[in-house]
């Protein structure tokens, strides 16, 4: 997936401009769909467009070569360092899964 | 040169669940309690607070319906939106509406009708404090959601546990208890909160604002009374959580406190008391951090030695809070200004024994996007 830089600050999301030196974006890279879970919650009371998958996780998944983070949704039960990668991205939504479940699979 | 800023007066309608009441009737009831306490009879612009208004209550043109219905004249009005920061913002530009010497006094009204609406439909509608056309939202992720993320990581960081968050939410009811117009006021225990339902692991029931209906109120004028609003700061913050360079971190909360104190030339020892926006129990201790109350990663802490009660050392939310006291979204900024100038005229539901002479209020919108601060002195 494609990653922005300027300054040393990394983020998938695209900005115009620089927060740190006040310039136009232009450097772009793709980077794997791999990562660690920095963080995630189980959420169970959710809007009335996700009720049909309630419970479900989503993570902020710290991606592999970047500073960059990812929200991700995932479909085992995770604990944060766990390593997950790109499964399909659904409606917009990226769907992650458990690294060794794939190998295993 | 500015003009000084001072509160001459306040009002709030109780907060809870209110079927027979509109969103009109909150923001009128609030704004002639907040007009009948400053004892003044001519108001020269209306500021509202309000967030859900038109996709919950199918209502717009606040500012224009205040000023018509509490028959102010034709005078200049407008809503201000931000979120749950939508009252603190509202509050903000009335303050800097006097200090510009435009208006000599205006009123500030926040209001929010949401108990008739599922909870599933609030949780969709407040989704929108968060960025709607991003992959994020596509993932799933609540404004809950959110916070649940950063209560992982911060345990994971620090030797943090669901208990500290308890912690917070236990102390914000037992405050609740005293305020009459609080919208939870029932006993609870540590272990209720931590076997309570869970919204969004590992925030539960408890550790979660409610749903409420409820309006709050102020008039401000630049002729003197004996409070004066001493700094008025905002800040904004990253709109999306993949976006955040530290995500045990609220930069807007950080950068508004930090102007606020340098505004009004004082820093986080000189305050006695203090609201905190706390919508979330973890969102409390996070921003008790930010505002220079506690080391960063060292909040919880604070509430685990009683420093952040009524008769600890920075007393956070006297009020009840968000958890307790409910949060009328629009109202949330402006209630919190009710607590303290209550805290500062000496007459406050848990009054602190030592008369505050300082006080700040701290009013977040979205996850971390806009933030308030408010620094107000008894002169």
């Amino acid at each position: 997936m494609i990653v922005y830089e300027c300054c040393g600050i990394e983020s998938v999301t695209k900005k115009v401009y620089c927060s740190s030196c006040g310039k136009e974006i232009t450097n772009e890279y793709d980077v794997p769909e791999v990562g660690t879970v920095y963080s995630f919650t189980v959420i169970q009371v959710p809007p009335t467009q996700f009720a049909h998958l309630a419970p479900y996780t989503v993570a902020l998944v710290q991606l592999n070569n970047t500073k960059a983070k990812l929200t991700a949704r995932i479909v085992d039960q995770v604990n944060i360092g766990d390593e997950v990668k790109l499964e399909k991205i659904v409606d917009g939504a990226y769907v992650f899964k458990k690294s060794e479940v794939l190998h295993n699979s | 040169m500015t003009a000084p800023v001072y509160i001459h007066g306040i009002g709030m309608t109780k907060f809870g669940s209110f079927e027979d009441k509109t969103l009109k009737d909150l923001l009128i009831e609030a704004s002639k309690e907040a007009i009948k306490d400053a004892g003044v009879s001519k108001i020269d612009a209306v500021f509202v607070g309000n967030f859900m208004g038109g996709s919950l209550a199918n209502q717009e043109i606040l500012g224009a319906i205040v000023a018509n219905d509490l028959g102010l004249g034709y005078i200049p009005t407008a809503k201000l939106e931000g979120a749950c920061a939508s009252g603190g913002i509202a509050l903000r530009q009335g303050v800097l509406s006097i200090m510009s010497g435009e208006y000599e006094t205006v009123l500030i009204v926040g209001a929010e009708k949401m108990k008739h609406a599922s909870t599933s439909t609030v949780t969709q509608v407040i989704n929108t404090a968060m960025d709607q056309s991003t992959n994020e939202k596509e993932a799933g992720l609540t404004f809950p959601g959110y916070f649940g993320t950063v209560a992982n990581r911060y345990f994971y960081e620090t030797g943090a546990s669901k208990e500290h968050l308890a912690k917070v939410a236990l102390k914000n009811r037992e405050n609740a208890m005293n305020n009459p117009y609080a919208q939870f006021q029932k006993p609870t225990t540590i272990d209720e909160i931590l076997n309570a339902r869970m919204v969004t692991d590992p925030l539960g029931l408890f550790d979660c604002s409610p749903i409420t209906d409820g309006g709050a109120a102020v008039v401000l004028s630049s002729k003197p009374s004996n409070i004066k609003v001493r700094a008025s700061a905002q800040a904004s913050g990253p709109t999306l959580m993949q976006d955040a360079d530290d995500l045990l971190s609220l930069p807007a909360v950080r950068v508004s406190g930090e102007k606020a104190y340098e505004k009004a030339g004082l820093g986080p020892e000189d305050i006695d008391v203090v609201e905190i926006h706390d919508c979330f129990s973890m969102t409390e201790i996070l921003s008790s951090e930010e505002l220079g109350f506690f080391p960063k990663l060292q909040g919880w802490q604070g509430v685990n030695e009683g420093k952040t009660r009524v008769d600890g050392e920075i007393p956070i939310n006297t009020s009840g809070g968000l958890l307790s006291k409910g949060h009328p979204i629009g109202a949330t900024g402006i209630a919190q200004i009710y607590q303290l100038v209550r805290q500062l005229r000496g007459n406050a539901p848990n009054q602190l024994t030592k008369q505050p002479k300082i006080a700040l209020a701290q009013n977040l919108g979205g996850t971390g996007a806009y933030s308030v601060v408010h620094i107000l002195e008894r002169v």
